[in-house]
């Protein structure tokens, strides 16, 4: 009974784990051939591996690694003003006691659920009104009002774990309000902010809805620059793979950096999400 | 230089909305004395202790320390020393972290630090433990870690709220005698509440008795034992606690189940009261009250007795020597001196 039980589950996660590994394996693999490789049919699954995708798309004519870097700075900058901001924010918030507390939590979650084609026309004019389309701070401005309500109420619920006498004896000891942060709280959440960051970057990194509308010719996040693969009269498929094979290698070295924090940090805040007032 | 340590609580009140934890509690603590503030819980010695660590602000009222205000000043600027109930100790530090962050946030020299360090662990026997996470401690060592974090840094005031309590029994007793052992040779006033009476009567030079946001009495532990202030107190201090009846009052005389007693009261007239007696002073034999013994119950040296005496229930101990069978009829006596008088209105003392 058991051992039935222990089989099913593994052939239940393997059967999710094709297919979330297909498309990723399908991009390794085209990428790793020729346009003309690419679009055989039946796909071909013995042929011989080139690195000319790659060379093409990095060093080649429309080069993505402009596009690379616009998407790292517009990552970067989003989840360091996030942080920055939604650190002291969320800690002001698990202390604080007030009215309509409860209302903040699902404020939050409202706008997480806006759908965003709603909003893009009134922040395309508002950003268009200060002349901030196609810059870098238009587009990460536009990305905080999502970002900062989210991390600000991922980390709140860290915070709240900390009970409040350990800050009392933190100033009993004589340290200050921002030291008694920075050296007894902060460290503690450690796991959630490492969670938030890779959240918000990752959101930020694999936005391409408010990207299209905003972003213009300084300003291409690799997101949007993938597309010059595809046109009416053909598609490369072998360099929209390795495209996005590029694309992805951010996200995956972050995933593996940061493992042990969010499987932790995950599980961590679903037990306590559960349990909230 | 003087002795540092002394405080004055001046006409403290404190509220939460229309909530009245504290109500006009004044006391002084004399440098390098064993303070206790003892009583139920929820009677304010938690607020108390608060206030006076700067980690509450009292609604009235003015705070003290060594001469100075500090009704106003942060808890950081009052350099008092405090061990929370439940340690507090912070988690992603090692306990050498934990003992030396004090010391930091003072600006000690660095090299001084260590050696500080490892003789406050010394002090309180963890000295081995010092590169362990307080995750990694038993309840015990984690109790010592937090005390240690207290004593490393010379503080004016060393703060106890209930320490104890989360020990087991035959750790909490040892634990309390090494305490007052480490208070007395560091010379430092310590401030400690307590709701365990006991522990207030072992540890204490003096306490103050809070009952429901007052101080009732302030004295030594033998003062509040012997002359407790109200019906209260009374029936708190002590185990078992006194005995309370309800009783009349004539003419110097008291009368319990139509027997009577004589008080050391003098005053003429009649009046109901109601008549203490400690389960300890109450003697066996003689010319006394009748009394019927409901329940034995053997504590190995000594025994106690529930005694009823026409429908009251009064406690009495005995030595084991000769203890009475549950069914014998008793006859009880007590000295004047052992019985206490309180107004049956006012619950306050009246001998
Ligand atoms: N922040 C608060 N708001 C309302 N009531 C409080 C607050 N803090 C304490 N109290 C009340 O004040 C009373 C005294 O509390 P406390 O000093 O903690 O008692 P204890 O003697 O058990 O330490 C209790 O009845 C408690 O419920
Ligand atoms: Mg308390």
């Amino acid at each position: 009974m058991k051992r039935l039980r222990t089989i099913l589950l593994l052939a239940i996660t393997v059967v999710f784990l094709l297919a979330w590994a297909f498309p990723i394996v399908w991009s390794v693999l085209n990428s790793l051939k020729t346009d003309k490789d690419a679009l055989a049919y039946p796909p071909k699954l013995l042929f011989e591996p080139t690195l000319d995708a790659y060379r093409d798309v990095l060093f080649g004519s429309g080069s993505i690694l402009p596009n690379l870097l616009s998407s790292m700075i517009i990552s970067l900058g989003t989840t360091i003003v996030t942080m920055v901001l939604a650190i002291p924010a969320a800690y002001a918030l698990a202390r604080l006691r007030f009215r309509g507390k409860k209302f903040t939590g699902f404020y939050v979650l409202a706008t997480q659920m806006l759908p965003p084609v709603g909003i893009i026309i009134p922040y395309y004019i508002v950003l268009r009104n200060i002349g901030w389309i196609d810059t870098y701070q238009g587009i990460i401005l536009i990305y905080l009002s999502f970002s900062l309500p989210f991390a600000i109420w991922l980390l709140v619920s860290y915070f709240e774990d900390i009970p409040y006498e350990m800050e009392e004896a933190a100033y009993l000891d004589g340290a200050s309000r921002l030291r008694t942060l920075w050296r007894i709280i902060i460290p503690q959440v450690r796991g959630g902010i490492a969670v938030t960051v890779v959240f918000v970057f990752l959101n930020a990194w694999n936005e391409f809805l408010f990207a299209v509308v905003l972003s213009g010719n300084t300003v291409r996040p690799v997101t949007i620059a993938m597309f010059n693969f595809v046109s009416v009269e053909q598609t490369l498929w072998a360099k929209l793979a390795a495209v996005s094979v590029l694309a992805m290698l951010p996200v995956v070295i972050l995933g593996i950096v940061a493992q042990k924090h969010i499987v932790k940090g995950l599980t961590v805040g679903a037990v306590k999400g559960g349990g909230r007032r | 230089m003087s002795a540092r340590g002394q405080v004055v609580f001046k006409d403290i009140w404190k509220k939460h909305g229309e909530f009245v934890a504290l109500k006009n509690v004044n006391f002084e603590i004399e440098p390098g004395e064993f303070f206790a503030l003892l009583g139920p819980s929820g009677s304010g010695k938690s607020t108390t202790l608060r206030i006076l660590a700067g980690l509450d602000a009292p609604t009235a009222g003015q705070v003290f320390i060594d001469g100075k205000d500090v009704t106003g000043a942060d808890a950081a600027e009052r350099d008092v020393a405090m061990v929370f109930q439940s340690y507090a100790l912070y988690p992603h530090m090692t306990v050498a972290e934990n003992i030396s962050f004090p010391l930091e946030m003072a600006k000690m020299p660095k090299a001084e630090i260590a050696p500080a360090v490892f003789d406050a662990a010394r002090k309180v026997k963890i000295e081995h433990l010092l590169d362990r996470r307080p995750g990694q401690l038993s309840g015990g060592q984690q109790q010592r870690c937090a005390l240690a974090r207290a004593i490393v840094r010379k503080a004016r005031l060393f703060l106890l709220d209930e320490p104890l309590s989360n020990l087991d029994a035959k750790l909490r007793l040892e634990t309390r005698v090494e305490l007052k052992k480490l208070q007395r040779s560091l010379g430092m006033t310590a401030v400690y509440v307590t709701h365990d009476q006991e522990e207030a009567m072992t540890l204490a030079d003096r306490m103050a008795v809070f009952m429901a946001g007052e101080i009732q009495q302030i004295g030594t532990p033998e003062e509040v034992f012997a002359k407790p202030n109200s019906i209260d107190i009374a029936g708190f201090i002590g185990n078992p606690p006194m005995n309370l009846v309800q009783a009349k009052y004539q003419d110097g005389d008291v009368f319990l189940g139509g027997h009577k007693f004589e008080t050391t009261m003098q005053a003429a007239g009649s009046r109901d009261v109601v008549a203490g007696i400690r389960p300890g002073a109450i003697r066996l034999g003689g010319d006394g009250l009748q009394s019927r013994v409901d329940l034995v119950e053997h504590l190995g040296d000594t025994a106690v007795l529930d005694l009823d005496i026409g429908g009251a229930l009064m406690r009495v101990r005995v030595s084991d020597e000769n203890v009475p069978k549950e069914g014998d009829t008793v006859a009880i006596t007590a000295r004047p001196q052992d019985i206490h008088l309180f107004d049956s209105q006012t619950r306050m003392r009246l001998s």
